[in-house]
């Protein structure tokens, strides 16, 4: 088994070999040197691997296809097989997985206690969520990028768990510098929806900026190119489908709790009427520094009342044309130690004063506008050979329902309160990708159907 | 008007399209000859160095670990060493090129080839720059003296990693050599 | 609201477009008229007196289509048998939107909800359909056999073959199950129960706006802190851009005052408790359940003129008044003890008394409590029912639920 890629190895660099024909000759000769290299260390390893059948760290490459046609002239393939560990520094633990197959497995998972200190019954444990993630090379340009979600651990019509496709998209780089995606994928705004692995924030739950007004894990359907330049700036745009605003329900809470994660659609048979279009930049030009922001705007009302899954003489929907516009902007800066950063996202949904005039009275219609906040700032206070104490503390501003659009004889609903929560914890990261969590969080406003209200969180975190 | 409808999807896809008649024309890698050329411009010669011994290998934590090591040569000077070598970045392989002066301080970062989905920001100069002047002695660690880039954690992580070790590597054999 | 300019010709366009299809379709049905459907052949039974004992009681007697499928009259109770002299037991239910009513089942966290009648016994409109033909206390007859013999001497007998075989009437059991199929059949089908032409209607489609009073009344209905209606009687189109039916299907036990107006309950001992019996079997062990009677539509409830399964109240303010003033003024509605103390609860036998819904509002109260709703806001909680009355005509502001039925069939 294990022999067959570095066979295909072999082959590729003979590929590659008969590739360099047009190859100036100096540069010829400096790269049959190096594949010469290359045969006598996998003749070397190839020995090893009978001696050490059992080492876990010896990783041989995947087989490299010959380059495109069409490459430039003076470009040459890649080197083929340069075989190698898969990462493990001295000191620290082997982290290689054996890369033998072009398919790779990874994963993170998150498990939380919740205890609200003025409804201690209320404490809650749960397996929050358990993450299988993939990623199969069809060939060096060509990828599939997946990721598998199970939320509150168990899952079928009688429990409270979801099982869910996060993310499953088909990249195809057009060069190193930019290239094409599509499929299922994560909207790029904000620090976290893109990077919510729980090794990666600070507390136990994620903020709630970014859980309340960028509906994280947010991911839509569609087409979206990206790239990266050399001073700095990444990029990402994209056409997908957005939220249905038909799915929103006034007599729930959640719309006030998330209103665009109350109407995602998960591509979930969702609606695509209309497109949405998305923007994202990043600026990371200085290390430690990151200096970044996105739009996404889309006719959510997917004009719904020309549906025909409805009977048509009664069926109506008042707010066809509603847009959403959610903009975000981030700082993130990491001097040394101290990890510091701050966001701030608002929202706005168009036309939707016809509908929550069909919901007057009812205790959630939907906003015209809602935006949140935040700055944190952690210490990398203490570290010992893998391990490091991490204190953090956090101040979150947030309103889901900043204002509503007017109705008649004064009819309307006011402005919801502004939230404001401050966490105070620490993270204790056992290795980079363990991570034990604790933290307190202090509401301005409690709310019980929220789940907002003071309380004491615990976490375990994990990624691989 | 349906015209327009149904432009609404297809225009801006077909816009998203037009970068792929540009990718016949798109640099895919830098290749071991340039990364060659690139930190050794007055090089006369590359020599090829054997296999590193697999003693000394699994003595580094990473057995059966064997990068490409070449000796940049101008008559019968050394100019230093340029070290071809892999690490993972979260799935995939980052084939990464580091260049060593005679003393055995880092003079450049090159990465060779980054094809993973996320994280492609460890390409950027400016922060494979805090790598150069760097020797044996210094931590070369992440959150260190080396920044983590956010956004590509692993692979900024596993980069500095693989310098590291081999600056150890340098230290163990090469200097000697 | 958006009432856009450009759209009037184009509602004008469709009005138009509407009204040549409906006399391109009566043409057509016209010239296939002597084709009938089960729905066709549903709808001459549903009419015919012909079919009772008395020879006086239709389906339509009690489920009058000018009264939206409800009692023309203010009875608790409807009269029956062959004299026409036989009570009920429960008020008659509108069948108006019954189209869309759920088999009955229990929500995962137990809750039961759907079926048809008061407690939900019968399972689909054909089970339903089956009681009244045979009950004692309504057409009255016999058996079966009975009623097919009387089928067959009717006007639509040649239907009834054309549709389900020349020898149907020679198979007593499966042509009641016919019968029973096609009243069926017309109830779920023929758009007169689902009109979804109420001022309400009009307003979700945009085509209308609610009175300042009747919207004032909307919020009312909706808000959990007032009167909470919509708790229960839903008033958000559903997913798929049905309107409302103001109905959720569960059950719920209110605490009605014990009705003197129906002759069973002279007897003391006797207690109509809905889902756990004396009517419905199957639920008979599970105490939890006595008491609950099925959440109505309230389309066309102004309609109405003996409100509750056992028809208490009369009008619509006192059935409201009741909803808001029962734990702040129990004394309004319950008798008295020789305390004074008034006696809650008194058509449900202790100690089943406790299953009374006392913790959601508009009951959540205690003696002395402000009720939810004050007379003024009841007065705008009416002027929105109002506005679910089928029938509605926007040039005079008022609704008729018999507007646009067509006529029964001729005798």
């Amino acid at each position: 088994m294990r022999h067959k890629p570095i066979a295909l190895a072999v082959f590729a660099a003979c590929c590659a070999t008969t590739s360099m024909a047009h190859a100036d000759d100096a540069q010829l000769k400096s790269e049959v040197e190096a594949l010469r290299a290359e045969l006598a260390a996998l003749k070397s390893e190839v020995a090893q691997m009978h001696a050490e059948r059992h080492t876990p760290a010896i990783a041989a490459a995947p087989a490299a296809s010959a380059p495109a046609t069409g490459t430039a002239p003076g470009s040459v393939a890649a080197p083929a097989a340069v075989t190698t560990v898969a990462d493990a520094g001295p000191g620290m633990p082997n982290r290689g997985i054996p890369l033998t197959e072009s398919t790779t497995l990874w994963g993170y998972g998150q498990l939380d206690y919740n205890r609200p200190t003025a409804h201690a019954a209320d404490a809650v444990a749960d397996l929050t969520r358990a993450v299988i993630g993939f990623n199969h090379v069809f060939d060096e340009n060509t990828r599939v990028y997946g990721e598998l979600e199970w939320e509150h651990a168990v899952t079928s019509s009688e429990d409270s768990g979801e099982s869910e496709v996060e993310q499953l998209y088909v990249e195809h780089s057009l060069s190193q510098n930019y290239g094409l995606r599509a499929g299922l994928m994560l909207i790029p705004l904000g620090l976290l929806n893109e990077h919510h692995e729980p090794t990666q924030y600070y507390g136990v739950e994620r903020n709630f900026v970014e859980q309340a007004i960028i509906p994280t894990t947010w991911r839509e359907g569609g087409v979206a190119g990206y790239g990266t330049t050399d001073f700095g700036l990444s990029w990402n745009v994209g056409i997908t489908t957005g939220p249905d605003l038909g799915k929103w329900d006034p007599t729930s809470d959640e719309g006030r709790a998330t209103p665009l994660g109350s109407i995602h659609q998960e591509l979930q048979l969702a609606k695509a009427h209309d497109p949405s279009v998305f923007g994202a930049v990043n600026w990371q030009g200085i290390p430690g520094l990151q200096v970044g922001g996105g739009v996404f705007s889309g006719k959510i009302g997917q004009d719904t009342s020309k549906q025909t899954t409805g009977d048509p003489n009664t069926a109506f929907f008042p707010a066809d044309d509603a847009r959403l516009l959610l903009g975000e902007a981030h700082v993130r800066w990491q001097p040394g130690p101290f990890d510091f950063s701050a966001l701030y996202s608002r929202g706005t949904i168009s036309d939707t004063r016809a509908l929550n005039l069909s919901f007057i009275g009812q205790p959630t219609p939907v906003p015209k506008s809602f935006w949140g906040g935040y700055v944190q700032g952690a210490w990398r206070a203490l570290t010992w050979a893998e391990s490091s104490l991490v204190p953090f503390a956090r101040y979150e501003m947030f309103n889901t329902g900043a204002s509503y659009a007017a109705q008649p004889f004064g009819l309307g609903t006011p402005a919801l309160p502004t939230e404001r929560v401050w966490t105070v914890g620490a993270n204790y990261y056992l290795n980079p990708n363990v991570v034990f969590k604790i933290d307190y969080q202090d509401f301005k406003y409690d709310d019980i159907s929220l789940g907002y209200g003071n309380r004491f969180d615990l976490g375990l975190g994990y990624q691989f | 008007m349906a015209e327009l409808a149904r432009a609404r999807w297809l225009l801006p896809l077909g816009l998203l399209a037009l970068p792929a008649f540009h990718a016949a024309y798109a640099t895919q890698y830098m290749s071991v000859g340039e990364a060659q050329k690139a930190a050794f411009a007055d090089a006369g010669e590359f020599r090829a160095m054997p296999p590193l011994d697999a003693a000394v290998a699994s003595d580094l934590g990473a057995p059966g670990w064997s990068p490409q090591m070449f000796e940049a040569r101008a008559g019968d000077q050394r100019l230093g060493w340029l070290i071809i070598d892999r690490v993972i970045g979260k799935a995939e392989l980052i084939t990464y090129a580091l260049a060593l002066d005679s003393a055995g301080t880092v003079k450049s970062l090159e990465i060779l080839d980054y094809r993973e989905t996320h994280g492609g920001e460890v390409r950027l100069p400016a922060w494979r720059k805090q790598f150069v002047g760097k020797t044996a002695q210094e931590p070369v660690r992440i959150d260190n003296d080396i920044k983590n880039i956010s956004g590509a954690t692993l692979s900024s992580r596993h980069i500095t990693e693989g310098v590291h070790r081999l600056l150890q590597l340098h230290e163990r054999v090469l200097r000697a050599g | 609201m958006k009432f856009s300019r450009q759209a009037a010709p184009r509602r004008a366009a469709r009005v138009v477009v509407a009204g040549w299809l409906a006399c391109a379709a009566s043409i057509a049905l016209a010239g296939i008229s002597d084709l009938p459907t089960p729905a066709s052949l549903g709808r001459e039974i549903f009419f015919d007196t012909s079919l009772s004992a008395s020879g006086r009681m239709a389906c339509s007697t009690c489920h009058d289509p000018a009264f939206a499928h409800a009692p023309a009259n203010a009875l608790s109770v409807q009269l029956g048998g062959e004299n026409l002299d036989v009570p009920g037991f429960r008020a008659v239910p509108s069948l108006r939107y019954v189209n869309f009513s759920l088999p009955f089942f229990f929500q995962a966290d137990g809750t039961p909800t759907g079926g048809l009648t008061r407690d939900g016994s019968a399972a689909t409109l054909v089970d339903q359909a089956r009681t009244p033909l045979l009950a004692a206390h309504e057409m009255a007859n016999v058996d079966v056999a009975t009623v097919v013999d009387k089928l067959g001497l009717s006007e639509y007998a040649e239907d009834f073959r054309v549709l389900f075989g020349s020898d149907i009437f020679s198979k007593p059991d499966t042509a009641f199950l016919a019968a029973l199929y096609s009243l069926s059949a017309y109830e779920l089908s023929a758009s007169e129960f689902h009109p979804f032409s109420s001022k309400y209607d009009l307003f979700l489609r945009g085509q209308i706006m609610l009175s300042e009073q009747e919207l004032r009344g909307y919020v009312l209905f909706n808000r959990p802190d007032k009167g909470n209606c919509a708790d229960c009687h839903p008033s958000t189109r559903q997913s798929d851009g049905t309107p409302p039916v103001f109905t959720d299907y569960t059950y719920d036990n209110l605490g009605v005052p014990r009705n003197p107006e129906i002759p069973a309950n002279a007897d003391l001992t006797y207690f109509d408790m809905g889902l756990c019996g004396p009517y419905r079997a199957d639920l008979a062990a599970q105490n939890q359940f006595c008491g609950q009677f099925k959440v109505p539509t309230l389309r066309n409830v102004v309609t109405r003129q003996a409100i509750f399964h056992n028809g208490y109240f009369h009008t619509l303010r006192k059935a409201i008044q009741f909803y808001v003033q029962r734990d702040t003024n129990a004394d309004k509605w319950y008798p008295l003890d020789a305390d004074g103390v008034p006696q809650k609860f008194d058509d449900i036998p202790f100690p089943l008394d406790r299953n009374v819904n006392t913790a959601e509002a508009p009951y959540n109260r205690q003696p002395g409590d402000a009720p939810a709703l004050s007379d003024t806001e009841i007065d705008d909680v009416i002027a929105f029912l109002g506005t679910l009355e089928d029938g509605y005509d926007p040039v005079t502001d008022t609704a008729d639920p018999a507007r646009d039925m067509p006529p029964p069939p001729a005798d």
